[in-house]
């Protein structure tokens, strides 16, 4: 069974709890599945079996508090502790896989527009030109925004769990806003402030698109096979 | 952390073992052996942290299989560094067992 297997079985079977089981097993599961470097595969294999183990106390009529205690966060942090660490090669095909993926969609994007511009309306000279020094270090900063920005929308769900109170709606959505805007923001004065060096490439948009296809393409058939996502 | 959770700590991998080593074992159901044995005083919860350090330990290893009632479920079965802790495990609690009754019993009649 594949981990997304394992991710599938886990939401079917949790339709299956009642009430306060399944507000104590939501966050549970949420609190423990937002970890980086973690085994995703002993993270789902431990996240069915206490949900397995909840279903069968809840048939007997006993509740998640009986089961796992009465501080279910120290409950999770004891069982994170003891989840073995994601093996490296495989953490390594993900961010492969994302970086690829993502640079496949851009290069697209941006050469398919470039290209219909140029054509359908005689703008830019049908080349995307970028000193490639320069063009990297964007790359890179804008990855690791990205990085950065997932890492903290990990932390906003993972700290949202066990709460008896929720906050307010509109103060969420303006913390969020805020940071998707400044996300956004940053990424795109990235490339504006960024001094031009390195050799000036030159290159027509039709090398761009099939740049970015191939890109994609090695970023899907990576997914096909080892099921990175989905 | 009581006295009794601490001394139950190492003692309840060695148990979790053995009842591994009799027959491959799924998580509920091992919960449900501890306290027929009498340690009922065991959260139910308190086995899945342990589970997964002796998996990390590789003293046992979990596979999914189908159950007899129905769904798929994690079986736990020992490795071969799983016997030799056992054995090892049944050989320090002997060698503690025995000393540590007299020493409480006598304890008494020293007095």
């Amino acid at each position: 069974m594949n981990t997304k297997d394992l991710i599938q079985l886990n939401n079917e079977k949790r339709e299956q709890l009642t009430g306060t089981n399944k507000e104590y097993y939501g966050d549970m599961l949420v609190y423990i599945r937002t970890n980086f470097n973690k085994s995703e595969r002993y993270t789902e294999e431990v996240l069915l079996e206490l949900l397995e183990h909840l279903l069968q106390a809840q048939a007997e009529g006993r509740t998640a508090r009986d089961v796992f205690g009465d501080d279910p966060k120290a409950y999770c942090q004891e069982v994170i502790g003891e989840i073995p660490s994601e093996k490296k090669t495989n953490r390594l095909s993900f961010i492969l896989y994302i970086v690829m993926n993502l640079i496949g969609h851009v290069s697209l994007t941006v050469g398919i527009v470039g290209l219909a511009l140029y054509y359908f309306f005689n703008l830019g000279n049908g080349n995307i030109s970028f000193p490639l020094g320069s063009g990297i270090v964007i790359i890179l900063i804008d990855l690791f925004l990205l990085a950065l920005f997932v890492l903290i929308i990990f932390k906003r769900i993972k700290s949202s769990t066990f709460k008896n109170k929720q906050p307010k709606k509109w103060i969420e959505f303006l913390q969020l806003w805020v940071l998707c805007t400044l996300f956004i923001g940053l990424t795109l004065l990235a490339p504006w402030f960024m001094p031009d060096f390195g050799a000036n490439m030159h290159i027509s948009f039709p090398v761009f698109i099939l740049a970015g296809a191939v890109f994609y393409i090695v970023s899907f058939v990576m997914n096909k096979k080892m099921r990175l996502i989905n | 952390m009581t006295l009794r959770s601490q001394l139950l700590k190492g003692i309840l991998e060695g148990c979790i073992l053995s009842i591994i080593s009799r027959q491959p074992t799924y998580g509920y159901e091992l919960s449900v052996k501890l306290q027929e044995f009498g340690l009922n005083d065991v959260s139910e919860g308190s086995i899945y942290p342990i589970l997964l350090r002796l998996q990390k330990e590789n003293l046992i290893q979990g596979e999914m299989k189908k159950s007899d009632t129905g769904p798929k479920r994690k079986y736990y079965a020992l490795t071969n560094e799983g016997h030799e802790a056992l054995k090892q495990f049944i050989y320090h609690w002997r060698t503690i067992k025995a000393p540590v009754d007299t020493i409480i019993g006598e304890g008494g009649n020293i007095r």
